[in-house]
């Protein structure tokens, strides 16, 4: 199909080719006529210039004496046009050889429209009208926004549209156009949860991850609307935390992780935000968990740092890993990661400590003693 | 496959301007009439192919064909049909494309209406035109393609820019290529003269109704887009001596000492090297425009494009066909035999004077707008050239210009008689003064200058009609005889006339807004009323409202006179959704000639807006004069006189044959 279509443009493209090579021949091919050096046109122009003097001398525009200069001044340029224009017939060469001018003629299209198009055209690239595309749109996702979209323009007032919208918006980071819609959807179908907590975080995903004054009250709207809502409440927490006040944010926290189950995947990031708080890891989160991982907030924090900062904030963080595991040493990926982080900081002293530890702890981890080995460190009582 | 068959007929059309740009030219050289005939044949295939590239261009915008990438980056499908059409030149790549194909139709009006030219000019004018056009191509196809393709394509387009989206684009643009790229045509006449290195009276009358199209529709483009300005941008200014205006402008005022010289060159056949480097000069400030809009070293309003890759480009073209132009000028000139002589009180001296200021107009502008640029390029120093410099210079210049207008139409040619006009004019002179005291008299107060710029604009209106006057001889022979002595005489005295009273309607509306209009800054809360020219505006508050592809909130404005309600006008704040773009739209209330501006603010913590209203008497005579001049350009270019030698005459049936073909 799609070869047919580019065989048939190619056909089209070379009549079309062939046409303007013929059209630009056809004056070689009459071409048994003599150019004459003809002046007439300008002769008739002196010759009109002629009659208006007469026309001005009539209406006593220019007196008699200039009317005669002037006269005399056109009459001369009109003789030598008229007789610049006899006996200037160039002879015709009767049957004129344009072999050069006819190759020139028939090869340029062809050659310079090829050459050139080949390298610019795009000749199996079929035509995309937007309503053909859209009546039949497959499982383009961007196409089938766009229907929604234009659904939407005639019907603004399809709540359950808005409603299908926003989350692909947002996830499309067209932030201003998710915030527009699940503002539609609130308006048009009233307040949920959902929508609530989608707008909020729409607008803090505008705001570069800060809880502004409006998205705050979406969540905590949607928190009255239904208090176990985990998302709504992680936000707000997360607003408090910004705002300073780690009492009331940590309070939020502990929430969601009472009310959650203990291996909710959003648990290890409430922990770490509990910490963070100045809590301890509620409900025995025991299960081998790695503390110490930073969110994905933390790590798009640390892309727009300094190096300086980002130094610090690395720091910060293997500092309160270290802290946690004197704390609670039954974690093995813990420590290795400690070990490794101590290394990448350039600590070498550190690294040895901790990895001392850690064998203390897990005597027989062959993944400790490996990482020892490979960073040169001998430690005693360990078979090598 | 649409898309790439327009795609390849702009690779095909750059194949035939190749053709067109050598043949003919060897043709003209040998007298090879075939050779000749392919100028004619060649040009006409040009403007086929690059309308038909522009009909397929102007269709994947028309059913928003988002796999062309130019379409995608300047199109919505939400967007009104009326700017799918506009939005095509509403960019770089379009309007170049448009410059292309309005240079390649004027290639095909000389094809068509040049037979009364000789073989040899014509050949080698439209070679000189299929020169511009390779450059042009060549410039398109490598650097501004608009026939690139997106694939994937996307949904859905980045929309136009918003300020682009107004009547103003489906206007402005084509008129003002039509005048910048209609002097492409004096410089091609120019350049085959300097070619064939012969010139003469009836060149200047052949290539007379070419410049004085392209005038005509430059006026009305730099009109066009004075108004789009005042209207759309909302700062209630209607000329900002910008360097893109500056742009268009330039070419004007030389064209317009082009379109007087020339008449100096066809009735005695003096200046004409003077006339021909102005046809070079006038087209290079055409290119010159097209430069300071395109390469990007003016971001102004004009800022859809900016690459300088292009600009490089653009430089060469520039280089190429403004340098060579004047070595080709510098080397054939001296050949050129020189016309007849005139006392300096004459006709031809009038339009001498004519022509040197506004050459040196044009070289105050051209510094004012190229000075600051340089010194930002060299030294990294940015100066802004705003309208104190160009009051002051161009202002002035113009002064004694605006003077002698009236004089010339009146005075006789080689010789004429000063004291003689000053007679005839002193009449006209003194209704001119008592129209600009009776005026300044109701407008009552501004300064003094006040006085002296409206009678300057009332002598340029009321003094248009003198030559008229004493071609009529109404005085002695009445009015029934002076009427029938009127209708004798040649349309472009009317042209004249006209065009000389449009100047006025001009300067008159510039002096009057300037001087007697009044700007208000005020904030308003609902209900708040203020006193502006007379009329009491009340305001009522912000109303939401949804267009096809914005929001908006409009404020609405109550317009009352004397207690009496007689207006409303709507002013508005839009922000356009797929560019996230907020404009201004003014509210505009039109009096007679006068007009009321309304534009919007911010709004206040207080629940107030900041209003910003201007009153603007006699606004509309500065584009309305532009307008009239418009209609002399076109009255002047129905005379009879600039068709002399059409096969029409049958002077020579012969040639009729010859190029009955094409």
């Amino acid at each position: 199909m799609q070869y047919w279509a580019t065989m048939v443009l190619w056909i089209i493209l070379a009549a079309l080719t062939a046409a303007v090579a013929a059209i630009l021949i056809l004056p070689f091919a009459r071409a048994t006529k003599t150019a004459s050096a003809d002046r007439a046109g300008e002769v008739a122009v002196y010759r009109d210039q002629l009659a208006e003097l007469d026309r001005d001398r009539a209406q006593g525009l220019i007196n008699a004496e200039d009317a005669e200069y002037a006269r005399a001044e056109i009459g001369r340029r009109l003789l030598a046009a008229a007789g610049a224009g006899e006996g200037k017939e160039i002879a015709a060469p009767k049957a004129r050889k344009y072999a050069l001018a006819t190759t020139v003629v028939t090869l340029v299209p062809p050659v310079v429209g090829l050459c050139l198009y080949l390298a610019l055209g795009n000749p199996g690239l079929p035509d995309q009208p937007l309503e053909a595309r859209l009546a039949n749109p497959g499982n383009n996702v961007a196409l089938l926004v766009a229907k929604a979209e234009r659904h939407l323009a005639q019907n603004p007032n399809d709540g359950a549209g808005w409603d299908l919208l926003g989350p692909i918006y947002f996830r499309s980071m067209r932030l201003g156009d998710a915030e527009m819609a699940y503002r539609n959807a609130i308006r048009i179908l009233g307040p949920s949860p959902v929508r609530l907590a989608g707008l909020g975080e729409t607008l803090v995903a505008s705001n570069d991850g800060i809880v502004t004054e409006d998205a705050r009250s979406a969540f905590e709207q949607a928190v009255k609307l239904d208090p176990d809502n985990p998302r709504s409440r992680f936000y707000l927490g997360l607003g408090f935390e910004q705002a300073g006040r780690a009492a009331e944010a940590r309070a939020q926290f502990e929430t969601i992780a009472k009310g959650s189950p203990a291996d909710a995947p959003w648990m290890q990031l409430v922990n770490q935000h509990i910490v963070k708080n100045g809590g301890t890891i509620a409900t025995g989160q025991h299960t081998a968990q790695a503390p110490g991982n930073p969110s994905q907030a933390d790590v798009a924090a640390a892309a727009n740092m300094s190096q300086v900062d980002r130094q610090a904030m690395i720091r910060g963080m293997v500092d309160s890993l270290a802290e946690r595991l004197k704390q609670d040493p039954n974690n093995l990926e813990g420590w290795v990661r400690l070990v490794r982080s101590y290394s990448v900081l350039g600590d070498k002293s550190g690294a040895e400590e901790a990895l001392k530890s850690g064998l203390k702890q897990f005597p027989s981890s062959g993944e400790l003693v490996a990482l020892a080995n490979e960073m040169g460190i001998t430690v005693e009582g360990v078979a090598q | 496959m649409i898309i790439e068959i327009g795609h390849y007929a702009l690779v095909l059309a750059l194949a035939t301007a190749l053709v067109v740009s050598v043949l003919p030219v060897v043709g003209a050289r040998r007298g090879d009439a075939a050779m000749m005939a392919l100028a004619p044949t060649g040009s006409l295939v040009l403007f086929a192919l690059v309308a038909f590239s522009f009909g397929v261009l102007t269709w994947a915008y028309v059913v928003s064909d988002f796999s062309v990438a130019n379409v995608w980056e300047n199109s919505h499908s939400l967007m009104p049909v009326i700017y799918k059409y506009s939005g095509v030149w509403g960019n770089h790549e379009g309007s170049m494309l448009l410059w292309l194909l309005i240079l390649v139709f004027f290639s095909t009006l000389v094809a068509v209406f040049g037979r009364n030219l000789p073989d040899t000019l014509r050949a080698n004018v439209l070679a000189v035109q299929a020169w511009i056009s390779t450059a042009f191509l060549f410039f398109i196809l490598l650097t501004s393609n608009p026939f690139l393709r997106l694939d994937p394509a996307p949904a859905e387009g980045q929309d136009l820019n918003p300020v682009l989206q107004d009547l103003g684009l489906a206007v402005h643009p084509p008129l003002l290529y039509l005048g910048y790229v209609g002097f492409s045509v004096c410089f091609s006449f120019a350049v085959a003269a300097l070619m064939e290195g012969r010139i003469d009276a009836a060149w200047a009358r052949w290539v007379r109704p070419w410049t004085l199209a392209a005038w005509t529709f430059l006026t009305a483009g730099i009109a066009m887009g004075s108004y789009w300005a005042y209207y759309e941008l909302g700062w209630g200014g209607w000329w900002f001596w910008d360097p893109v205006e500056n742009a268009s402008f330039m070419p004007w005022l030389a064209g317009t000492a082009l379109l007087h010289s020339a008449l100096v060159m066809e009735k005695r056949e003096a200046l004409k090297i003077w006339t021909v480097l102005l046809a070079i000069m006038t087209f290079s400030l055409s290119l010159l425009g097209t430069f300071l809009v395109r390469s990007g070293v003016l971001t102004s309003v004009h800022s859809f494009a900016t690459d300088p890759t292009r600009g490089i480009f653009i430089l060469c073209i520039l280089g190429i066909f403004i340098g060579g132009a004047f070595v080709l000028f510098a080397w054939r000139a001296p050949m050129l035999k020189a016309g007849g002589i005139f006392a300096p009180i004459s006709r031809e001296g009038a339009l001498v004077l004519n022509n040197l200021i506004l050459t040196v107009a044009t070289a105050t502008v051209l510094t004012g707008t190229l000075y600051p640029l340089v010194l930002e390029t060299l030294t990294g120093e940015k100066i802004s050239v705003g309208a104190p410099f160009f009051n002051m210079t161009f202002g002035l210049l113009m002064l004694p210009l605006l003077v002698a207008v009236p004089f010339g139409p009146v005075l006789a040619w080689k010789r004429g008689d000063l004291l003689g006009a000053l007679q005839r004019l002193y009449v006209f002179a003194g209704l001119a003064l008592a129209a600009g005291l009776i005026f300044f008299y109701i407008q009552n107060g501004g300064p003094v200058l006040a006085i002296f710029g409206l009678v300057l604009g009332f002598w340029g209106m009321i003094g248009a009609f003198a030559d008229l006057w004493y071609r009529g001889n109404f005085a002695k022979v009445g009015l029934s005889v002076g009427l029938r002595r009127l209708a004798g005489l040649p349309r472009s005295v009317f042209g004249t006339a006209i065009a000389h009273f449009g100047l006025g309607v001009t300067v008159l509306g510039i002096f009057a807004a300037t001087t007697f209009g009044t700007e208000t800054v005020v904030e308003m809360k609902q209900g708040a009323s203020v006193d502006v020219g007379g009329y009491s505006l009340t305001y009522d508050g912000l109303r939401d409202a949804v267009g096809p592809n914005y929001t908006e909130q409009r404020g609405h404005f109550a317009v009352s006179r004397g207690g009496v309600q007689v207006a409303d006008v709507w002013s508005s704040k839009r922000l356009y959704t797929a560019r996230r773009m907020p404009t201004t739209e003014a509210g505009i209330l039109t009096f007679g000639l006068s007009q009321l501006y309304v534009s919007l603010g911010d709004a206040m913590e207080s629940g107030g807006m900041v209003v910003r209203i201007w009153w603007k008497p006699f606004i509309l005579c500065i584009w309305g004069g532009a307008l009239v001049m418009m209609v002399g350009g076109f009255v002047s270019l129905s005379d009879r006189r600039l068709r002399v030698g059409a096969p029409s005459r049958k002077a020579k049936p012969v040639k009729a044959t010859l190029e009955a073909a094409e």
